[in-house]
This record gives structure tokens, C-alpha cells and sequence, in this order.
């Protein structure tokens, strides 16, 4: 059975110091006022991979982003991007960062092809290259047939995209995404993955900040939980399971409520569903979403 | 890459917007300026003894005050709407993009906009009043003088956090300045105490110096110069401090 998970130090023990890291956060402190949105979290982003901030509304993962990205200012703390640190040698780690944003950033007022354009500008890729560059970055998507929409005429769908394309207009080293999917309909949902293993697959190393479990489940390949501005735990989606056991049993009680109880093998699950009387219950495997509930506590916020 | 390289680059997005939007970029921009003339020169102006005098008067002063109109309330209000409802401004904080690249590029949409308001209304006074003076003298301070209203709207648009904050503020400042800094009458009528605030305010030197331009019988006093270079610098510190510490 599980006992005392949340905030234990065995969790958040983060291994990515071995690999070559592309981002480096050290005691990263961000306070609004009194209030630490961000309380002292150290993680590292490997080169190459899709690392997910999972965390309940409020748990400080749009706040961590934006620090990473420059945005926000930080109390105390480091901030590392392959090799730059963001307090003295921002205009390099810019260089080397791509953000879609959890609102969509684009002038409203232009096309999709002027706000490509203007990144591609802003992004100092040399004139000759521009028009080359939007081509082919909006080939990626196959954005053609909306290139010459103004984005305020666009779906939800197609302005995520099209944010993300223009992330991605100076090929950057790190693509940070905040919420890429939040408020899209299913098949727009799966079409972003598909989006994002792409650009993994092309080497674009992937930070993504979610609410969905599913989520970060299917697409990444480390995930860290954070609530309440502290980082509680970090690993590969098997390894967080592991920290919760390997099989639930779920229980329904006589006043409705749901109970979970999570156990390290099958004969311990299958012994104490024995104990359980007529009561419905079910055994399964551990899902991501078991950990995560089990570690910020249930709390929806 | 220079400073004036990266401020284009800044600019861009907002000069595209302005090509593509040019006619009604101009009205918006002139429609207020042109009823200036018609109401105080031809209506008040024509009640007075020596009406060409008064239009004459006037021209420079409704130039200065279109400096201002043409600037502030586009730069302001863009920078608000880019801020707090397109989110845009942030593309450029995440750019690898000087800060005074960025005050600068955000300015300049401005000062385009009022360069080419100024000179069809330059144009149009000189068809009125053939006796004001026409030197390059006026539009460098056309340039200067709209780079310090953009300013001065770029830091309303990062330090307002609402539109009704915007409004007041255009309602306080910019309003008053219209119509009491030496635009359309001498505010030296003005009594002593309400003198001493208008010489404060940075519209009654653009608009004393473009007086001293135009018009032979007056002249360009060095201390309007100083000022104006103040409120420039003032203005400028002002918006660095507020994008260098993530204020906006």
C-alpha cells in the first residue's frame, strides 16, 4: 500500500547531470509578492527529448517557462540553456529557444505568412533567406491554404499551429511548449502530437508543460510533476509508476465513493481484494494518472 | 548588427499593418487636425480682423499638435492591445533583440505616421498661408518631436494595465496638452500659475520651435530644445526600465 508519497526527497532525485543536458535549472525561485508561484526546483532537459511539466492548475509550470524563456524575473536561482546563462547572456539563450505560448502570441491583425515573416525578421535570418525560410517552415504543416489568413480568422487549431511554426522559424535548439494542447478537440489534440514527435524526431529537443495525463504519457519521455511551485517528482513514466507500486485495486464503496490502494506485485492486489467482502473492486496496472493523483494528493484545482 | 537594423526589424509587423491599412491609417490621423483648421482658423478665425494672421498662426501650432495626435494614442494603443490581448509584445522579449531596438522599432510606426500626416498637412497650410516659412529644419523636428510622443505612448501602452487607464490618462494629459500648449492661442494669455504647467508640458516647445521655423517673426529658443531633449531621455529611461525588469 502506499504510504506517505508526496513530497518525498526520494523522488525528485534527477539523474539528467549524466547526459548532456540543454537546459540547466538550479534552486529556481520565482515570487509574485510574497507568494512563491516557483520554490526552489532543480531539473535538468536533456538534448534530444521530450520532457513534460505535469502538474495540477496554479503549480507553477507556465511560471517556470516563462523564467526559462527570459519572460519572467527569478528571485534566486540559475537558469542554464546549453551552456548560457539566462542572467547575463539572455540575447544567446534566446537565440537557441523556440516558445508556442499558452495564449496564442501571434499580431491578430496579420496573416499567418506576415507573422511568419516577421519572426523570420525578428530572428535576424538573413533577407536573401526569408521568404525561403517561411515556405518552408509552413510546408511542415502544410499551412498553404491558410498562409494568407488573417489569424484572427483562424480555428483554435490552426492558430496553435501556426504558433508553433512560427516557434520554430529559426530552428531552434529547444522547442518550449505551455499547454500546446489545452482547449483543442480531439483530432486536433492528436495532430500537435504528431506535430511534436516530428520536430522531436528532427532533433528539436521538447520542453511541453500539460494538465493532461494522457498527455504526457504519450509523448514524453521524462516527466516532472510539480505542485505548488516544488518540483515532487521526476523520471521516466515507468519509473513514476514505480514509485506508486505496480497494480491498483479500485474499490467502490457503499456511498459511492471511489478508493484506491496501489500494490508492488499481483498476489499482494489479489490478497487484499480477498479482504474486501462483496464489495466491486478491480485490479489493474498502474497508470500515470494513479501517481500523479497519488502524489499531488488529488487535488483539482 | 546596428541599432537601426534591429529596430526595422522590430518595426516591421506594425509598418506592414500600416501599408496594408494606409487610408484609414491617414484619416484616423488627419480628419482631427484638418477640423482644427476649418473650425479655429476659418470659423473663429474668420471673425477676427485679420483672419490669414490667425491661419498663419495657427498652421505650425496644429503641425506640433498633430505630432502628438498622430503618435500617442496609435503607439499607446497598440502596444496595450499587443501586451494584454494579442500577447505579441512577448514575441519580441523573446527575441535576440536589444531593448533599445525594441523602444525604438515600437516607436517608429509612430513616427512614420505622423512624418506623413504632417507633410499633407505642411502641404495644405502652405496652399493656405504661402508665407510660412518651408525648411528641412521642420521636418527634423517633425522626426524629433514624434519620436518623443511615441515614447511617451509607448511607456503609457507598458505601464496601463487596462484600457479605461489609457483613456484617463489620454483624458488628463494628452487632452489638455491639445488644446492649452500654444497650439491654437499664445499661452502666455494664459494666467501666471496655469503658464508655468504649460511650459512644462513638452507640446508648447514643439510647438514654439515649429513657430520659430515657420514664422519669421518669432524665434527658436534654446531652452525649448533642452526640454525636449529631457522629456526624450526621461521618456526613454523610463521604457527601458519598464521592459529590462519584466515590467510590462
Amino acid at each position: 500500500m502506499s504510504e506517505g508519497l508526496s513530497g518525498s526527497e526520494d523522488y525528485v532525485k534527477d539523474e539528467g547531470a549524466k547526459m548532456d543536458n540543454i537546459v540547466e535549472v538550479r534552486d529556481l525561485v520565482v515570487k509574485f509578492g510574497d507568494f512563491a508561484a516557483v520554490n526552489g526546483i532543480s531539473f535538468d532537459v536533456r538534448e534530444g527529448e521530450i520532457f513534460g511539466f505535469l502538474g495540477p492548475n496554479g503549480a507553477g509550470k507556465t511560471t517556470t517557462i516563462r523564467t526559462i524563456t527570459t519572460l519572467q524575473k527569478y528571485v534566486s536561482g540559475s537558469v542554464v540553456i546549453d551552456g548560457h546563462n539566462i542572467k547575463n547572456d539572455f540575447l544567446e539563450a534566446r537565440k537557441l529557444i523556440g516558445i508556442a505560448q499558452q495564449h496564442i502570441s501571434l499580431d491578430k491583425d496579420l496573416t499567418v505568412r506576415q507573422n511568419l515573416k516577421h519572426h523570420a525578421i525578428m530572428h535576424k535570418i538573413p533577407s536573401k533567406e526569408v521568404a525561403r525560410t517561411v515556405e518552408e517552415t509552413a510546408s511542415i504543416l502544410n499551412l498553404g491554404e491558410f498562409m494568407d489568413h488573417k489569424v484572427m480568422d483562424l480555428s483554435g487549431g490552426w492558430k496553435r499551429k501556426a504558433s508553433i511554426i512560427c516557434a520554430i522559424i529559426h530552428k531552434p535548439k529547444i522547442l518550449l511548449l505551455d499547454e500546446p494542447t489545452a482547449g483543442l478537440d480531439t483530432r486536433s489534440r492528436h495532430m500537435l502530437w504528431d506535430l511534436v514527435r516530428m520536430l522531436n524526431s528532427r532533433g528539436t529537443t521538447i520542453f511541453l508543460t500539460t494538465h493532461y495525463i494522457e498527455e504526457a504519457e504519450s509523448l514524453c519521455d521524462r516527466v516532472a510533476i510539480i505542485d505548488h511551485g516544488k518540483l515532487i517528482a521526476i523520471g521516466t513514466v515507468e519509473e513514476l509508476k514505480a514509485l506508486v507500486g505496480k497494480f491498483a485495486v479500485e474499490t467502490t464503496w457503499d456511498d459511492g465513493k471511489r478508493r484506491v490502494e496501489y500494490f508492488k506485485d499481483l498476489d499482494s492486489a489479489k490478497g487484499f481484494s480477498q479482504t474486501l467482502d462483496d464489495k466491486l473492486y478491480n485490479i489493474r496496472r498502474i497508470t500515470l494518472e494513479d501517481v500523479y493523483l497519488e502524489l499531488t494528493g488529488g487535488d483539482l484545482r | 548588427m546596428s541599432l537601426l537594423d534591429e529596430t526595422y526589424r522590430v518595426a516591421w509587423g506594425d509598418l506592414v499593418y500600416m501599408k496594408g491599412n494606409i487610408i484609414e491609417v491617414l484619416l484616423s490621423s488627419l480628419v482631427g487636425p484638418l477640423l482644427y483648421l476649418l473650425a479655429f482658423g476659418f470659423g473663429l478665425g474668420g471673425s477676427m480682423e485679420d483672419p490669414s494672421a490667425y491661419v498663419m498662426y495657427i498652421v505650425p501650432g496644429i503641425i506640433a499638435l498633430t505630432t502628438l495626435s498622430a503618435t500617442f494614442s496609435s503607439v499607446s494603443m497598440k502596444v496595450l492591445v499587443q501586451r494584454l490581448f494579442y500577447m505579441s509584445f512577448d514575441e519580441l522579449l523573446l527575441c535576440p533583440l536589444h531593448i533599445s531596438s525594441i523602444i525604438m522599432g515600437k516607436a517608429l510606426h509612430g513616427v512614420v505616421r505622423a512624418t506623413i500626416s504632417c507633410t499633407i498637412l505642411l502641404l495644405v497650410g502652405y496652399l493656405l498661408s504661402p508665407q510660412i516659412v518651408i525648411s528641412p529644419w521642420i521636418f527634423v523636428l517633425i522626426i524629433v518631436a514624434s519620436v518623443m510622443f511615441s515614447l511617451l505612448g509607448l511607456l503609457a501602452g507598458l505601464v496601463t494595465s487596462k484600457t479605461q487607464n489609457l483613456a484617463l490618462f489620454s483624458s488628463v494629459v494628452v487632452i489638455p496638452m491639445t488644446f492649452l500648449c500654444g497650439t491654437l492661442f499664445d499661452s502666455n494669455t494664459l494666467p501666471t500659475a496655469a503658464a508655468y504647467v504649460i511650459y512644462a508640458l513638452p507640446l508648447t516647445h514643439v510647438s514654439s520651435i515649429m513657430r520659430g521655423i515657420m514664422l519669421p517673426e518669432y524665434s527658436v529658443g534654446i531652452d525649448s530644445i533642452v526640454i525636449m531633449i529631457i522629456y526624450i531621455a526621461v521618456l526613454y529611461i523610463g521604457c527601458y526600465y519598464m521592459i529590462r525588469n519584466n515590467k510590462c
